[in-house]
């Protein structure tokens, strides 16, 4: 396997808009990781399909980041020592599922490189459809993180949000 | 999607000769053209199985039936000719892959979709040649996999080696593989064998989003994962001798380098940015598609042409990472042998596209027209005295690359007139997808994989293991299948078949 250093090379660094929160956060392990993981892949001959659910809308829109992640690398792997602002915003329902899924993939793929043990959804405005979020992981490691399938798009492809009393689920097709 | 009973849908299709099906007009709603399939009994089976499960009740899925597929396209604004399925098609966004599509410039009405390129824009298949046979690589198999395996960075999160700044960057995207000559990374030989000789003059990169590019320039010089890889290859089998020596395939034995890659997260993030901005252009311009992932826009219109100027930009940087690999790799033989990588002949054979939009001269009922070909999941095969083919391929027509499944084989084709004249110049691009991740997931153990891998003498590199049973060969259909059926069609010619001693995947 190669060591890939990412001070190596003579990248210039481009500007980055994403910013740390001010006021340091502590946080026990036993709060942010769940027991039971709350989502899963289906099938489909191309892509995959994620499908997450929660007790609400937010916490469906945070398992299906979750699952996004979760193919990239084991989450268990992934220690939690930083966090990264996500903020998204779109016209409707799907669209904004859509960007704040975007929002996290681009933290992965460019710097910071970032794969995220938890995602906590702090705002949730229905009217503007606008989202923000807290990403909590560590940047990815070649070696130390496992390497699973590369996302490399999100897809508006039978995208569903379902809202109910007590059970919210999503279902969104990703390109791999 | 109209749902009728299987019996009822099957009026609409019509098998014309052995190898071809017609779907006539009406089959979906607003058919402009007819649509056409290339299959054998074997991919026909499966084509139509498809079909039938679709239309049982309750089914309700992402993606629709390739053969209706097909069907939507023919109903785009602008397109002539007819929508053609090749024979490795399967479902995909909008366009199925393996789907044709070529519309007329001359038509204002006319449309471009990112959804008929593909996420992986320029995704495609370079070969090179060695004057090595397999007994001077056998002894040092495991050696050689390794290095091309440490030379080049593979998989998830991995990063270029290749130093570049923001600044090299803008120029490459618009350079192409004229960038990789400048600062010594390819031979110019190598331009001359290559589609567009690397580099889509209409490339803008200040059309491409600064998100792209961002994206872009950790992984430019990277294979990727998923169905990506490199491949030290053995010639097995050679069906035009003739033809193969002008590609400088003289022998049974030979050994070719084969590198399967695209333009990584740039592509796909082109192809998203241009999906939603062409969201919102459809509703202004009133386009109507039978399907929303048909996301398209007028040509002229400016999210069609910055469309394009960003696509170009894409291909090029595929080339660009394409030509560094092919670097990494001649640098990686050149070490093991001891011989400089000109003294090894590794000459670049050809590098194809198989997922782009290229304007093209082609005759359309007894007239030339230009049209705009969207070739996805498909690679274009230009018959003997083209102009745009180059000069040592003049007489034998444009090779054609066609990357097999981990494991099985892979094939170089040559293009032909008839597959000039029946689908624009288009053949195969592989293999096609049979089974879903999720199912080969289920189904099938890494570990018999790699196991049987090793039985067949094959080195295996793999940047992650656990999930080489997603690209086992039992999740795709025949690429001997695929590629007989385009033969049989005589839309390109068989030349020479190459199976894998080792692979590298991410």
């Amino acid at each position: 396997m190669i060591d890939n250093d990412p001070q190596d090379s003579n990248h210039e660094q481009l500007p980055t808009t994403n910013a740390v929160p001010d006021t340091p956060i502590s946080w026990t392990y036993g709060d942010i990781v769940p027991a039971v993981v709350p989502f899963t892949n289906l099938d489909h001959t191309a892509d995959v399909q994620l499908h997450a659910w929660g007790d609400t809308l937010e916490e469906a829109f945070e398992q299906c980041a979750m699952a996004m992640f979760g193919y990239m690398t084991e989450i268990d792997t992934v220690e939690i020592s930083e966090c990264q602002d996500v903020v998204a915003e779109g016209h409707d329902l799907l669209s904004l599922l859509f960007h704040f899924l975007d929002e996290c993939l681009f933290l992965f793929c460019a710097d910071p490189f970032f794969i995220a043990r938890k995602v906590s959804i702090v705002e949730f405005d229905r009217t503007n459809f606008r989202i923000k979020a807290v990403a909590y992981g560590e940047e990815f490691q070649i070696g130390k993180h496992p390497q699973g399938t590369e996302v490399k798009a999100i897809t508006y492809s039978n995208m569903q949000v379902h809202e109910n009393e007590g059970k919210s689920e999503v279902f969104v097709i990703i390109d791999i | 999607m109209v749902v009728r009973q299987y019996n009822e849908e099957l009026k609409y299709l019509e098998k014309i000769n052995p190898y071809c099906w017609k779907i006539k007009k009406g089959f979906q709603p607003n058919m402009n053209v007819e649509g056409v399939f290339y299959v054998n009994n074997h991919l026909e089976k499966l084509m139509l199985e498809e079909l039938r499960n679709s239309c049982r009740p309750g089914m309700v899925g992402g993606f629709l039936p390739g053969v209706k597929q097909i069907a939507n396209v023919a109903a785009l604004p602008g397109i002539v000719g007819r929508s053609v399925g090749l024979p490795d098609i399967h479902s995909g966004y909008g366009f199925a892959i393996g789907n044709m599509a070529a519309f007329d410039m001359g038509d204002p009405k006319s449309v471009v979709s990112p959804g008929g390129v593909g996420f992986d824009i320029n995704c495609g298949v370079r070969l090179l040649r060695t004057n090595l046979h397999e007994n001077d690589v056998l002894p040092v198999k495991e050696q050689l996999a390794q290095s091309m395996f440490d030379h080049i960075p593979v998989g998830v999160g991995s990063k270029g080696i290749i130093p570049m700044n923001a600044r090299d960057l803008e120029e490459a995207l618009e350079m192409g593989m004229d960038w990789s000559l400048r600062e010594g990374y390819v031979w110019a030989e190598d331009k001359e064998h290559c589609e567009e000789y690397g580099r889509m003059l209409n490339a803008d990169p200040s059309k491409v989003s600064m998100r792209a590019k961002k994206r872009g320039l950790p992984q430019l010089g990277t294979l990727g994962a998923g169905n990506h890889y490199a491949e030290i290859q053995v010639v097995d089998e050679i069906f035009d001798k003739w033809a193969a020596s002008k590609m400088g395939i003289e022998m049974k034995g030979q050994i070719c380098v084969m590198i399967h890659s695209g333009s990584r997260g740039f592509g796909h993030q082109v192809a998203t940015d241009a999906l939603v901005q062409m969201e919102k252009a459809m509703k202004r311009d009133n386009i109507e598609t039978n399907d929303r992932q048909l996301a398209c826009a007028h040509i002229g219109s400016p999210e069609g042409q910055d469309y394009l100027k960003s696509m170009a930009a894409a291909a090029n940087f595929a080339w660009v990472n394409r030509s560094s690999m092919t670097f990494l790799s001649r640098q990686a033989f050149a070490k093991q042998f001891h011989l400089t990588p000109d003294d090894l002949d590794m000459h670049v054979i050809y590098d194809v596209s198989h997922n782009i939009a290229k304007i093209e001269e082609h005759i359309v009922d007894g007239k030339q027209k230009t049209l705009l070909v969207h070739r996805k999941g498909s690679t274009r095969a230009f018959p003997p005295h083209h102009p745009l083919i180059p000069v040592d391929y003049q007489l034998t027509g444009q090779p054609v690359l066609i990357g097999g499944t981990m494991g099985t084989c892979s094939y170089v084709l040559t293009g032909t007139e008839q597959g000039m004249q029946e689908t624009f110049g288009s053949t195969c691009h592989g293999a096609g997808r049979a089974l879903s991740r999720a199912k080969s997931r289920r189904n099938i153990d890494y570990k018999d994989v790699l196991h049987r891998l090793e039985e067949m003498g094959i080195s295996i590199r793999v940047a992650s293991p656990k999930l080489v049973m997603e690209e086992a060969p039992e999740s795709y259909k025949n690429v001997t299948d695929v590629v007989d059926t385009c033969h049989a069609a005589g839309i390109s010619k068989k030349c020479i078949k190459l199976r894998p001693i080792a692979v590298i995947k991410g």
